[in-house]
């Protein structure tokens, strides 16, 4: 049994060294890696300072073009998106650390139903923010939250998993070539999507996530940060009450909701999605013509109150 | 920091829903159950009392899942505990003979219920229908007990034993229920066959450094299998055959080449997982896998892959059936009817049922041509060594995919719509990395080589070895505690 003991503190001891050293050279890895999301992230957490940024998911990333929005603005303009920041957790996680050194004139939020609905694993992807675990306690809080954060804590190294090979890769590969303000073109894809698909309709709402929702409301609101949300086309039908649970918080708070997928925008276009869910760089600058000509009527229009918020969303 | 002591750790997701983690290798929960389990074990005095507090842990294991999928469990042991005690007792053949085929029935049927029942009524729904029959049978929707396929093999096993008198029957009820239930292997093998496993439980294991440093070795490398290769592997193979309308040729080709590893990671890696947990507290459980993609032929590569189940389907089907002492003929029959009901085994799917046929089939043609007992060398073998890889990944296709109709899709893409692939380079790099490190220390294995880094002889490379792979794991491998595969059948 000593040998054993002796045996599992070497073995501990052995683990610890390599953990924090590795910790400290993924760390410098994540600092200089090309790859397409850590330089995203890193840029958000430390040095974001435009006007307007856009934040949410794949679909923000690939259909937002930052130089399109900012000529109708006459703001500068930063896409936000990252790939597979699948809901409002991720989305409150970006807004914290964004805030906690810059605080934006306009935030546009683009929503999906993920935002709101139940799913199986809602905190998976949060671990792409682990390597900043520690610096903002208000972000830190979603960690705790999905209850990893004792493992960040155990582990340096851990924090650098979902994206360690990513990182290495993109030390070799520079993927950020074409960069414009966060958003990179997508090439022409191979084939369009033939079948128009029928979205599943609205799902039960998770009480959670709404309540991130109204928070990630309230951190704008604090700092007089005025909010946008949007749900860009998508080569699919769906019901008319899919996000009719986002639209009544939105309505609520007297937030302009954008949502040209229950509109059914680019149906007729099927050359303009690289899949069902994303367009690729012909349809992401038709479409971010269409959304900064929209934004910039929504400017004109006075102070929204509910009421007039409500009609908004209505037209 | 761990943030609860209790080994049930409730895993947040979201506000309407709280979800209990199940107690798999790759969990917490286990890091803590495991541990524990062994310090109390090593510290009981009595073997009597060491067994009963074994029985209670599997049971605790197994009920973490669902527990009243325990009620089946126990009901499984009582019938065939029952079952050998009257072979046993009965003197005339024709009463053993009763017992027997009750313990076979009754096991079956329950087995049956869960597992094949939905399979069977619709397809017979079907069937009927096509003579003019509207006939709707009722429907049940309930979770497949985890683990029924494996223990009630191993409990029928063991009835089939003491029938053809190999083993003796096992009249203390707890040792036996311990022998079915005991939980490294309880949900996904090996199967062990009562001869090998229920005289361990009557010996007294003492503490031993060197078991319980190889038991550790064989779950640092079941980790690595599982988390490292088989999830990595599975996170694209999941991509592409579970979007089989978004992909062509190209991505079906590589994710059909991704999945023979990922299964062989998921299985064996839990086989070996299995192997360590029991070794630590000194037992030994038999050989599940031997390299299997090194395998020059579709038959040998079944006397490497799932040994304890081809054996159990060899001793207790083939050999009965007449094996390979009869006609050319039957013996075909034979192979064939041993693989349709082990790709039945599998799962209740028409995919399962034509996996299971291909492989038989395979072996068919192998014995025609005399394939199943040539002994190749040097490039005749490693070319034989390939074919068999790809015939076995083609029939890995129908496995896998989640309906014939996918199956056959994927196929017909492969060969007529080749495409670059969809794959991210950080996605090769990582699958390439741990092949790499999989074909080294297999390669090492098979060709007896004499490097020792896991086993060596020098004190700080086997344990900068246990650090090197913990670190690995940690960094590469996919944490998020994924269910193995084999938990479905």
């Amino acid at each position: 049994m000593r040998q054993l003991i002796v045996s599992f503190i070497v073995v501990l001891t052995g683990v610890f060294v390599v953990d924090r050293v590795g910790g400290l050279c993924m760390g410098w890895v994540n600092q200089h890696t090309s790859d397409i999301t850590a330089p995203k992230i890193r840029y958000l957490v430390n040095d974001v300072d435009e006007d307007v940024v856009l934040m949410g998911t794949s679909r923000c990333n690939f259909h937002y073009v930052p130089s399109i929005i900012s000529d109708s603005l006459g703001m500068s303009v930063y896409n936000g998106g990252i790939d597979a920041s699948d809901n409002i957790f991720a989305h409150y996680w970006v807004l914290s650390q964004v805030l906690s050194h810059h605080t934006p004139k306009m935030v546009c939020l683009e929503l999906m139903d993920n935002d709101y609905k139940i799913q199986s694993n809602p905190f998976n992807t949060i671990s792409f923010f682990a390597p900043y675990y520690g610096y903002d306690e208000r972000a830190d809080s979603v960690f705790r939250l999905a209850g990893t954060h004792w493992a960040y804590e155990v582990s340096h190294l851990y924090r650098y998993n979902a994206k360690a090979v990513s990182n290495l890769a993109g030390l070799l590969v520079n993927r950020q070539a074409n960069e414009d303000h966060g958003y990179l073109p997508g090439p022409e894809p191979v084939r369009f999507p033939d079948e128009l698909e029928y979205d599943e309709t609205r799902t039960d709402a998770d009480s959670l996530k709404l309540v991130y929702l109204r928070k990630f409301i309230s951190l704008c609101e604090d700092r007089a940060i005025r909010l946008v949300f949007m749900v860009s086309p998508r080569y699919s039908q769906v019901g008319m009450d899919k996000y009719d649970v986002l639209k009544a918080v939105a309505a609520e708070h007297g937030i302009p909701f954008f949502d040209y997928h229950t509109r059914g925008l680019f149906l007729n276009h099927p050359e303009y999605f690289k899949d069902v869910a994303h367009l690729w760089d012909k349809g992401a600058r038709a479409y971010s013509a269409i959304f900064a000509h929209d934004l910039l009527l929504s400017f004109e229009m006075p102070s929204l109150s509910r009421k007039k918020a409500l009609s908004f969303r209505r037209e | 920091m761990v943030p609860t002591l209790f080994l049930f750790i409730k895993r947040p997701t979201g506000g309407d829903r709280e979800v209990v983690d199940i107690m798999l290798f790759n969990s917490i929960a286990f890091l803590l159950f495991f541990p524990l389990v062994c310090a109390v074990y090593f510290a009981l005095p009595s073997l009597r009392i060491r067994n009963l507090f074994l029985l209670a842990a599997s049971y605790y294991f197994y009920m973490n899942w669902q527990p009243v999928y325990a009620l089946l469990l126990l009901t499984s042991t009582v019938i065939t505990y029952l079952a050998a005690l009257g072979i046993g007792y009965f003197e005339e053949r024709a009463k053993k003979r009763l017992c027997l085929v009750a313990s076979l029935v009754l096991n079956l049927s329950i087995l049956f219920f869960f597992k094949y029942y939905n399979f069977a009524a619709m397809n017979l729904s079907v069937f009927l229908e096509a003579f003019g029959w509207a006939v709707d049978f009722p429907r049940f929707d309930m979770l497949l007990p985890v683990g029924i396929s494996f223990y009630t093999f191993q409990a029928l096993g063991y009835s089939i034993d003491v029938y053809r008198k190999v083993t003796p029957v096992e009249r203390n009820f707890f040792t036996y229920a311990l022998f079915v239930s005991f939980f490294p292997q309880l949900v996904a093998g090996p199967i062990e066959r009562s001869t090998n496993l229920l005289p361990q439980f009557k010996e007294k294991h003492a503490f031993c450094y060197e078991d319980a440093m190889a038991g550790f070795r064989f779950m640092l490398w079941g980790f690595f299998l599982k988390l490292v290769l088989a999830d990595r592997c599975g996170l694209y193979v999941d991509a592409v055959f579970n979007n089989v309308a978004h992909h062509d040729g190209g991505s079906f080709l590589l994710a059909s080449l991704f999945f023979p590893f990922q299964i062989y990671g998921d299985f064996a890696g839990y086989s070996l997982v299995a192997i360590g947990v029991a070794r630590v507290m000194g037992f030994r459980l038999m050989e599940n896998f031997r390299r299997p993609y090194f395998a020059a032929s579709v038959t040998e590569f079944w006397r490497r892959w799932h040994i304890s189940l081809s054996t159990w389907f060899k001793d207790y089907i083939y050999i009965p059936l007449g094996g390979n002492r009869v006609g050319n003929l039957r013996c075909y029959f034979n192979v064939l009817v041993t693989f349709v009901i082990s790709g039945l085994w599998h799962g209740a799917n028409w995919t399962f049922l034509v996996w299971g046929t291909l492989h038989g089939a395979l072996q068919c043609v192998e014995r025609m041509f005399g394939f199943h007992r040539a002994r190749w060398s040097g490039f005749a073998r490693f070319l034989h060594v390939f074919v068999t890889f790809c015939v076995v990944s083609l029939a890995w296709v129908f496995f896998r995919a989640n309906s014939l109709s996918d199956a056959l899709t994927i196929l017909g893409e492969i060969f007529t719509n080749m495409a670059m692939p969809y794959l991210r380079l950080a996605d090769f790099m990582a699958i390439a990395i741990a092949l790499s490190v999989l074909f080294a220390k297999e390669g090492i294995d098979e060709f007896g080589w004499q490097v020792r880094i896991s086993e060596s002889p020098v004190w700080s490379v086997r344990h900068l070895y246990m650090v090197a792979m913990i670190a690995y794991i940690l960094l590469f491998g996919v944490l998020n505690g994924d269910q193995f595969i084999y938990f479905q059948f």
